[in-house]
């Protein structure tokens, strides 16, 4: 298994514990801004950053840099797409001239959302990139 | 019916056992890539750049065309003819 795939494995650990622990946070505390502090949990994915490559002085190759823009470009979009779902749903329901009123939480949450979103979408194409090829 | 994408064929294999039963780590590292990328190529799963490519022919001490054949369709040879 290439570093890659052990950092996309680590990432998508880190996405279920968050996942989790929201889950958790949600049923014990209800909602509010203390369930912000789980996303600090994020922070995990640069554990595996100290074991990885070039962090030892060597690079990535080719096809590893391709396959890390192509998931970080797929991560990316995917959340893209969500966020002009999002606003195109808001905007249908609530009216496009309605304002919106929300606590400062709310967009922190949606900011550590969108971050989550965009490391699993990554994880999980880099691991079919490295398992299936599709010439990546 | 054939694909209509173009292939790129390699002796990748052939050529490592050629040479004194090369492992591809050793190849791996005369061409400055991982040994996943090596195993990539084999198989057929990623079609190198022009870089590495010459790189793995310097490797071999063999002209590219020897090592990477180029198909215009799926199972015709670069001639066209099967």
């Amino acid at each position: 298994m290439s570093d890659s795939e052990k950092w996309a494995w680590w990432a998508l650990g880190v996405v279920f514990l968050t996942i989790g622990a929201y889950g958790a946070f949600l049923i014990f505390l209800g909602h509010g801004p203390a369930i912000t502090s789980v996303f600090a949990l994020l922070a995990l994915t640069a554990v595996p950053a100290s074991s990885r490559r070039y962090f030892r002085g060597r690079s990535f190759d080719e096809r590893e840099r391709e396959i890390a823009n192509k998931s970080w470009r797929a991560g990316f979009s995917a959340v893209w797409l969500a966020f002009i779902g999002l606003f195109l749903t808001i905007g249908f329901f609530k009216g496009w001239d309605a304002t919106l009123i929300l606590p400062v939480w709310n967009l922190e949450e949606t900011i550590l959302w969108a971050w989550v979103g965009i490391l699993g979408v990554e994880a999980v194409t880099t691991l079919i990139l490295y398992r299936g090829g599709a010439h990546a | 019916m054939p694909s209509q994408e173009p292939v790129i064929k390699n002796q990748i294999r052939r050529l490592r056992f050629e040479h004194g039963e090369m492992t591809q780590d050793q190849l791996a590292k005369m061409a400055g890539v991982t040994r996943h990328t090596i195993m990539a190529l084999e198989a057929g799963k990623y079609f190198p750049s022009l870089l590495l490519a010459f790189r793995i022919a310097r490797a071999f001490d063999a002209p590219i065309d020897r090592v990477f054949e180029y198909h215009e369709l799926a199972g015709l040879s670069p001639g066209g003819a099967s």
